[in-house]
């Protein structure tokens, strides 16, 4: 398999990016639950871009919600970039699609 | 008595010349004349060799008409004039005048009688054949409904006298009975012609019926060709193949002629040769598409369907190239699969993309466009809603007897193109295991799980859309065995099975930790956002029936089901 299960947070244009690829399961949605809450630690608005990412299960969303909601507990900006399809059809299918704020791109954000 | 034969000869539209009266004729022909007309017409009536009779005619006719020589000339395809036989010194048979060239030609040309008294001062005249002088010269067109076939001639008197309008007027009266023998024998020709035809069309209809597989009691395929006219286009296979899957294929040839059934011929050879291997239907296709452009004519080309059943598990798998929609019926529900790419023999390189069915007790039909194109009662064509209510008129029945019923019914209809109708059926209502997968309770191992899922859902012809939503499911369940059930990682052992039943497909999770109280388990309100708890909720959504059951001995037994597409 190409697509190596991963998260890593860069510095972009002002935001903390939490780049995720892979396959997001029960295996590893704490790793990218502890990577997203460390960038909320920050003061900079956090994006999370899950272009890459293939498949997403309830654990997963569930670390996309709990980021979610810490970030909008203190003001902190918070947004999921390029959300692929899988991605996608799992949150229209828990009907967070609406909840979470989704952009194209950072760019877009950035904006 | 003498106006017998002239009445006949003009029924038979003799051409008369204008400028001779009838009643003059009639007198010129006396008690004599009669005698050889009847004579010639005896002949010609009691002869099957039209070349002999033509041979004894022309002797005749020069022996009576004291004639040198005589001739008959047909008119050929290329509307020149073909000597057939002569009498006379010189053997002229084969002898070729162009058309509207020579006495014979004007005489064709302009469908009368020339009398040619000198030769020499008719310009039409082409000249002597190999040293015989011909002098004087009468010509008469033979005649038929489609215009003139040809022209009796004869050549100098012997006693030196020319020809005169009386010997013109007997040469038309000779060329009536001629004429006649000469459409009678062509149009016997015909039919014999017309006879061979035919029995080379029922040796060809032979010859594609021994291509047809025959009845198989133990296969559950039951296929029926009904050709429009003696030879069919469309044509069916069935085999089995090394791994115990039955390979069936069934197609239809554009057009509806000779050439249509040479390229059924071929097309049903070359789809039973390409499938022997067990090749992916897309391949399979896609490899006699490739022959066909190589090698068929342009403009013809084979809609066709490829694919294969497996017995053990009702499951279907096959492509289509421009063959109508195949409709999957069970219970009251039918799903129509459309075609996966163009027909057979007009593009090379194009791929055709396999579907996947599983029967699980219902029936797949195909059938070629002449069912659809049937007229009903309305005169219009039935088309697939035609067929989806005659589907449902027959179902109950086995499957010989639905396939019967129907070919019964479409009968009765006005069939107007080859009609082949093909039924694959599933009766077996008994459960069947699909597959399954166990391991420990490991996170690690939903990678695993996600995959077999995936597989199989695939396999029961599930699109991409619900194949992520059961893969999600079933991930969920297994998921939430690992975390609630066990507590965690690693040590406890699941186990998932999948089972194609009465129309669905139905998973079921087994694990042997402590029984868990259905009753707390629920999905939860999805307005209510909040990280976890959402898993029982996705596979509510998804399935159409979830629960536990009590498994036999210890832990739990989740049955999830999901009904096949």
């Amino acid at each position: 398999m190409t697509d190596i299960n991963d998260c890593a947070t860069e510095d972009q244009q002002g935001f903390k990016l939490v780049r995720v690829r892979g396959e997001v399961d029960l295996s590893w949605s704490q790793r990218l639950r502890k990577t997203i809450l460390d960038a909320l630690a920050t003061t900079r608005p956090v994006a999370v871009d899950l272009s890459q990412v293939t498949y997403i299960d309830s654990s997963g969303i569930a670390a996309l919600v709990e980021g979610f909601q810490n970030a909008r507990g203190k003001g902190q900006r918070f947004n999921l970039v390029a959300v692929s399809k899988p991605v996608h059809a799992v949150l229209e299918l828990a009907r967070l699609d609406r909840v979470f704020p989704i952009l194209a791109s950072l760019d877009e954000a950035v904006k | 008595m003498g106006l017998a034969p002239l009445a006949q000869a003009r029924n038979c539209s003799v051409s008369l010349p204008t400028r001779v009266p009838t009643e003059t004729l009639e007198r010129r022909i006396g008690a004599e004349e009669v005698g050889i007309l009847a004579d010639f017409s005896h002949a010609f009536a009691a002869t099957l060799d039209i070349d002999e009779t033509l041979r004894r005619a022309v002797a005749q006719i020069a022996e009576y008409m004291n004639a040198e020589a005589a001739a008959v000339f047909l008119v050929d395809e290329d509307g020149s004039s073909v000597c057939r036989a002569s009498a006379g010194p010189v053997d002229v048979v084969g002898l070729r005048v162009e058309r509207g060239k020579g006495i014979v030609g004007r005489a064709i040309a302009e469908n009368r009688v020339q009398l040619v008294r000198d030769t020499l001062r008719d310009p039409d005249f082409l000249g002597d054949q190999r040293g015989f002088h011909s002098r004087s010269i009468l010509s008469a067109p033979l005649d038929s409904a489609n215009g003139p076939i040809g022209a009796l001639q004869v050549l100098n008197k012997r006693d030196g006298a020319l020809f005169d309008t009386h010997d013109a007027d007997v040469l038309r009266l000779l060329a009536v009975p001629t004429a006649l023998a000469l459409n009678n024998a062509r149009l016997s020709r015909e039919l014999v012609e017309q006879n061979r035809i035919k029995r080379e069309f029922q040796l060809a209809r032979q010859m594609q019926k021994t291509l047809l597989p025959p009845r198989r009691r133990d296969l559950p395929i039951v296929a029926m060709n009904l050709p429009a006219r003696e030879i069919s286009g469309d044509f069916y296979d069935f085999f089995e193949i090394d791994d115990g899957r039955i390979a069936f294929c069934i197609g239809d040839v554009s057009g509806k002629g000779m050439d249509a059934a040479l390229l059924m011929v071929r097309a049903s050879s070359c789809l039973r040769w390409a499938g022997k291997d067990g090749a992916a239907p897309g391949v399979w296709l896609a490899r006699v598409n490739q022959e066909l452009c190589d090698t068929v004519t342009r403009g013809m080309f084979v809609c066709a369907v490829a694919g294969y059943l497996d017995r053990n598990t009702s499951m279907v798998e096959f492509a289509s190239a421009g063959f109508p929609p195949l409709l999957l019926h069970r219970g009251e529900s039918f799903r129509e699969i459309p075609a996966s790419g163009p027909p057979l023999g007009i593009l090379k390189d194009v791929p055709f993309e396999a579907h996947r069915a599983a029967l699980a007790g219902g029936s797949l039909y195909a059938f070629s466009d002449g069912v659809t194109d049937v007229r009903g009662p309305d005169r219009k064509p039935i088309g697939m809603d035609g067929v989806r209510a005659l589907i449902g008129r027959v179902a109950g029945g086995s499957p010989r007897a639905r396939v019967r019923a129907m070919v019964g019914h479409l009968r009765r209809l006005a069939l107007s193109d080859d009609t082949t109708l093909m039924l694959l059926s599933d009766d077996d209502a008994q459960p069947r295991y699909l597959g399954g997968i166990g391991g420990l309770s490991d996170p690690e191992n939903l990678r695993l799980v996600r995959r077999s899922v995936s597989d199989v859902v695939l396999r029961l012809g599930f699109d991409e859309a619900e194949r992520q939503r059961l893969v999600l499911s079933v991930d969920e369940a297994v998921a939430n065995v690992i975390r609630h059930a066990y507590g965690g990682c690693c040590d406890g052992r699941v186990e998932l099975s999948f089972w194609l039943d009465a129309g669905a497909i139905r998973f079921e999770l087994r694990d042997f930790a402590a029984p868990v109280d259905p009753e707390r388990i629920r999905p939860r309100d999805l307005s209510d956002c909040r990280p976890g708890g959402l898993g029982i909720n996705l596979i509510d959504t998804v399935m159409d029936e979830w629960r536990f059951l009590r498994p036999d001995g210890d832990g739990n037994l989740l049955r999830m089901v999901k009904r096949l597409p």
